[in-house]
């Protein structure tokens, strides 16, 4: 990936509660859908379950973004992918995701290229549980997010930035099928054994 | 002293001729640095007041039996400033340009002598004279290119030019039996006319009005950069110092403006100025090399000059001299630039460049502040000239220059970013590029000073004009050190700039109130895409005004220059009908002769 | 040069500055209520832009990509406020009487020329064809609209807004340029003009989010996005306010004592109302492509506006 995370730490108690009212009422979200629950996005973006009274709003690019809503199963290719986006989000920022896909693989449980558990990756602030799940679950899921920010629970950008190496080294693994300390071992064992 | 100082312009060229590069710009600044001091020493005499002078130091040369008139004027003054600055820059910008001396610093020093000789004749011999020194020595040095289609087109448009003018001042003379300038009274009539329209359209060779522009395009482009800069930033001046001069200084010359009609034939004139602003701009925005879009830019930029003196009030022709004044320095800024981003990394297409800013700082600022001026953004000088246009014009109730004009103006700043983007911001496509040398840097930001300067003091520019135009008997108009007040509105440039800076607070305090952190060029939004995984192109530089393109093209392709091919066609046909009469064969030539005697003889008998 | 006549000048144009921007992001409110009524759905409250614009400044962390790019956000809120503080609002003449129309017209280009610089800067090659949308875009709008403000210069014989604006108020309403019938159909052809300006539907193809990543906006975030909706906010009053000064005398009915407040109302309302129809025309229509708008402007929007231009300039010349 390449892109060091280079943020100060910075202590969520420092953030006033103006600051997190004023976000909780205004969250953007990135128009970046993957999978199963893509589909379900339109109808609580247009006029039957109407998100934009909350202030919620779709926006282009995730610089401008911060919310990141995963929508169902992920590939590995597509993670590669989400994980840039994630990061390029400011923070403050959170994520949704949606569907028993990202909590313990769902469907694909047993498939070799999706993941199984997404806060494996990026922080997750909030699941979505269903297969997938109705607009009125999203809705609600909204509002939850939005009782998470306002109590100060929903701290998903801070853990990325402490455990910041642990999560490259899961995203890493999930890439390259080995870590390069494991490759080393394996190196030096059929060394040992070729001298044998 | 002026013949002191042609002399030791003509002992300069020939020494520099001879001389290692680098030791003939040296030479050549220094030398081209006298006139220009001359002449500042001239005005300190009269403490810089020049108001009411007529015509000072007035000196004869007598050459084979005529005798050349040369003397200051104010009005030579003012165009003075305006183009022999140029010339110690070019030398100064010229010492890193270029490898080897083939004659660019002699050429250039016969260049300045016919440019000082041009400002200070006061009989047309002395004016025609230096004009056609200037013509030859300006056409060695685009001869320099190598360039055919250059080479022929400014050859055959000097020319004819040259002609026009000539044919001008014979009729002028022939009227007036006096070749002095100050001497010609009686201009009136058919042939006064004439006269008068020959001599403009021959100066408007030079000055790029359409459709007279045609040689521009091609020998902007493919000459040297310095020596383009003082084509387009000094040589098109002198072209309206000579409209000027026979336009509005002549003091018989008003009789014209009625000729035949109620409407004064400026009216022409500022029609044309208009039209090459318009579509000069136009076609300045879809062009991909920087040279030729930079030559169209010349080309719609001067011809805001035209509108100001077609329109031929006070007002316009105060905006037309100001618009002179700051095309002069910010033109030669932009060749100057062009040509160290050449010499640095050789390429001349816009879509093959980019991401030259960092690297380039320096260059870019200049270049920047050069485009501010051409933009006319209301912070820089370049706005008070054009204002000063716009406002003649509605004075006038010109109805249909005035849109024209405008859209020209915001037609600037579609080619400007393209520059601006092409060239210097967006990717980086270059790996070893570093600044330019230093005396090119310094030559830079020599002429951008100016622009800097009358940002805030408009009304010194205006102190500046004021005694040309009193020498030619226009009144000047209403203003202070800061605002200029005409009859339709008031400009303040001080209230402009103290607003500025008080409302950069609010942008300050939003700026600051938050940390933010630099990224590199690869952490851009692409998708989610990893720059590192297929290294897109991300310049979006090639074609950039794809859908202007396919909407105006249509209507751009008949220009001028396919006319004068047509034209060229024409009269290559009809010469090689001509031709034929020399077959070669003694036999043929016997038979004319004999048919000529035979037809005189007949003639003869007849009568 | 009294210092305390300075210092209540400074104060209110502070405080127009002010009420500029907090009339600029209730309006976007307001505009998405109504567009959400069009669509048949309930919409955000009223002052959701405030709370964007609070969310936007208090990001922690915010992306640059180099001094360039900061150029944006300086660059377009000082040169909207300029233009603001240039316009007579509601009679009230700020410092319109040291400029005029033209100075206006150009100080709206300072702002593009900040966001084009940032935009160019931030390397993203969508930036760069946002960029030369909105400037081809921008090409395409003004000649209509400066065939309409010749016209208006030259039936008034001034080219000082503030002038214009106390022609029309002699007679109050009836005495609005509008009620003229050139005028009315250069008013018409400068209302789709300003449709441009505000880069509003159908014209909003340089900074569709769906079009093309919200064009030169691709990479701005945290406070430079902040800055963005400030100067949108600030763009919508000064633009609007230059329309209505224009055509419908600066919002200027009453003269005398308590004449400042009636005409701020009037002024208010009348910039509402030619926002509403801005936002109930972007409601409706879907986007034209750039070279679909550029012909549109040169075409037929000229046309119209060159018909003002003759019957005015024959009006005048008779």
């Amino acid at each position: 990936m390449g892109l060091h995370n280079g943020d100060k730490m910075m202590r969520y108690e420092e953030w006033s509660k103006l600051a997190r009212k004023a976000s909780k009422r205004s969250l953007w979200m990135v128009h970046f859908c993957t999978g199963c629950g893509a589909i379900e996005m339109p109808p609580v973006m247009t006029s039957r379950y109407d998100m934009e009274r909350f202030g919620i709003a779709s926006m282009a690019t995730p610089r401008q973004a911060d919310v990141l809503l995963i929508t169902g199963y992920l590939t590995v290719k597509t993670l590669r992918r989400v994980i840039q986006v994630y990061e390029q989000m400011q923070s403050p920022k959170y994520v949704i995701a949606f569907g028993s896909c990202t909590i313990n693989g769902g469907m694909y449980w047993d498939s070799y290229n999706t993941i199984k558990h997404l806060e494996k990756y990026i922080p997750v602030d909030l699941y979505i549980a269903g297969c997938m799940p109705r607009p009125e679950g999203i809705i609600n899921a909204f509002l939850e997010l939005m009782k998470l920010i306002d109590e100060g629970k929903a701290r998903g950008w801070e853990r990325y930035q402490k455990y910041y190496d642990k999560y490259k080294e899961n995203q890493r693994r999930v890439f390259n099928f080995e870590v390069k300390e494991e490759k080393e071992e394996k190196e030096q064992k059929r060394e040992k054994n070729e001298e044998h | 002293m002026l013949d002191i100082i042609f002399a030791e312009l003509v002992v300069a060229a020939i020494i520099t001729f001879f001389v290692r590069e680098k030791l003939a710009a040296i030479i050549a600044f220094f030398i081209s640095l006298l006139p220009l001091l001359a002449l500042l020493d001239w005005a300190s005499n009269y403490g810089f007041n020049l108001i009411n002078l007529g015509i000072e130091n007035h000196m004869k040369i007598y050459l084979a039996g005529v005798t050349l008139h040369l003397a200051i004027t104010p009005l030579s003054w003012f165009f003075a400033l305006m183009i022999l600055p140029l010339f110690p820059v070019i030398m100064l910008y010229s010492y890193s340009f270029f490898k080897e001396n083939d004659g660019f610093f002699a050429l250039m020093l016969l260049s300045l002598l016919a440019t000082f000789g041009i400002l200070l004749s006061r009989d047309m011999l002395s004016l025609f004279l230096f004009w056609e020194m200037m013509s030859w020595s300006s056409f060695l040095l685009v001869y320099r290119s190598k360039d055919k289609n250059a080479i022929m087109s400014y050859l055959i448009f000097s020319v004819f030019a040259a002609f026009a003018i000539l044919f001008g001042i014979i009729i002028l003379w022939h009227e007036n039996s006096s070749l002095l300038l100050s001497d010609i009274l009686n201009i009136s009539g058919k042939l006064g006319f004439v006269a008068i329209a020959s001599i403009i359209t021959g100066f408007a060779v030079k000055a790029v009005i359409m459709p007279l522009h045609a040689w521009a395009p091609f020998v902007y482009s493919k000459c040297d950069e310095p020596f383009v800069a003082f084509l387009s930033g000094g040589l098109s001046k002198l072209g309206y110092y000579g409209i000027f001069l026979f336009l509005f200084s002549l003091k018989g010359v008003d009789i014209l403006q009625n000729y035949m009609t109620n409407v004064s034939w400026n009216y022409l004139l500022a029609v044309f100025g208009a039209l090459s602003a318009f579509f000069a701009t136009l076609i300045a925005i879809l062009q991909d090399d920087l040279r030729k879009l930079l030559a169209y830019s010349s080309i719609g930029q001067l011809g805001y000059i035209a509108i100001g003196f077609g329109i031929g009030t006070p007002l316009a022709i105060t905006g037309a001299l100001f618009q002179a004044f700051n095309h002069a320095f910010f033109k030669a800024v932009l060749f100057l630039a062009a040509g160290i981003v050449a010499y640095r990394t050789g390429k001349w297409k816009i879509s093959e460049l980019g991401g030259l800013a960092y690297k380039m700082p320096f260059t870019f600022m200049a270049t920047l502040f050069a485009i501010f001026a051409l933009a006319a953004i209301p912070i820089t000088s370049g706005f008070a000239s054009k204002w000063l246009l716009y406002e003649a014009a509605i004075q006038q109730k010109y109805v249909f220059i005035a849109p024209i004009m405008l859209i020209a103006g915001v037609g600037a700043f579609l080619y400007s970013f393209r520059i601006l983007y092409g060239v210097f911001l967006g990717e980086n496509r270059h790996d070893s590029v570093e600044e330019a040398p230093k005396s090119m840097i310094a030559a830079l930001f020599i002429l951008v000073l100016p622009l800097i300067i009358f940002v805030v003091f408009p009304g010194y520019m205006l102190d500046l004009m004021k005694p040309a135009l009193e020498a030619a008997g226009i009144e000047s108009i209403a203003h202070t050190k800061f605002a200029i007040e005409t009859s339709l509105a008031k400009y303040n440039s001080i209230a402009v700039l103290i607003t500025l800076m008080v409302a950069m607070i609010p942008a300050l305090v939003i700026y600051k109130a938050r940390k933010h952190r630099v990224t590199s060029f690869e952490d851009n939004y692409l998708a989610g895409e990893p720059y590192e995984l297929h290294k897109p192109a991300m310049h979006a530089a090639n074609n950039y005004y794809k859908p202007l393109k396919k909407v105006l093209l249509p209507y751009l392709e008949p220009g001028a220059t396919y006319y004068f091919e047509k034209i060229y066609n024409g009269i290559k046909c009809v010469s090689n009908a001509v031709r034929r009469i020399y077959t070669g064969y003694v036999q043929d030539y016997a038979i004319y002769v004999v048919l000529f005697l035979l037809f005189v003889m007949g003639w003869l008998i007849w009568i | 040069m009294d210092m305390i006549g300075i210092a209540i000048k400074i104060t209110i144009l502070a405080a127009y500055a002010i009420i500029g921007t907090c009339t600029g992001l209730l309006f976007m409110g307001v505009g998405r209520k109504i567009v959400a009524r069009v669509h048949n759905r309930v919409g955000p409250p009223f002052y959701q832009n405030f709370i964007d614009v609070a969310k936007l400044l208090s990001k922690k962390t915010n992306i640059s990509h180099g001094w360039i790019f900061d150029l944006a956000l300086l660059f377009s809120i000082s040169g909207i406020l300029l233009t603001l503080l240039f316009l007579p609002i509601g009679g009230v003449q700020l410092l319109s009487m040291d400029g005029d129309a033209f100075l206006v017209l150009y100080l709206l280009a300072i702002p593009s020329l900040g966001f084009a610089l940032g935009a160019g800067a931030s390397g993203n090659p969508n930036a760069g064809v946002g960029v030369m949308r909105a400037l081809v875009m921008m090409l395409s709008y003004e000649l209509p609209f400066v065939i309409t403000l010749i016209a208006l210069m030259i039936y008034y014989d001034t080219t000082s807004l503030a002038t214009i604006v106390r022609m029309q108020s002699i007679n109050g309403i009836k005495s609005w340029a509008i009620t003229m019938p050139p005028f009315m159909i250069a008013a018409f052809a400068a209302d789709m003009a300003l449709q441009g300006m505000l880069m509003e539907q159908p014209f909003d193809i340089p900074v569709a989010p769906h079009e093309i990543a919200s064009g030169p906006m691709v990479e701005f975030g945290g406070k430079y996005l902040g800055s963005l909706m400030l100067y949108k906010a600030i763009a919508l009053v000064a633009e609007t306010t230059l329309f209505v000064d224009l055509f419908l005398g600066g919002g200027v009915v009453a003269h005398g004592n308590f004449a400042f407040i009636i005409n701020f109302i009037v002024w208010l309302a009348l910039i509402f109302l030619l926002f509403v129809l801005s936002i109930l025309i972007a409601a409706s229509f879907p986007r034209f492509r750039i070279e679909q708008a550029f012909g549109f402007y040169w075409k037929y929007e000229a046309i119209i506006a060159a018909i003002s231009l003759i019957w005015v300039y024959i009006m005048v010349i008779k």
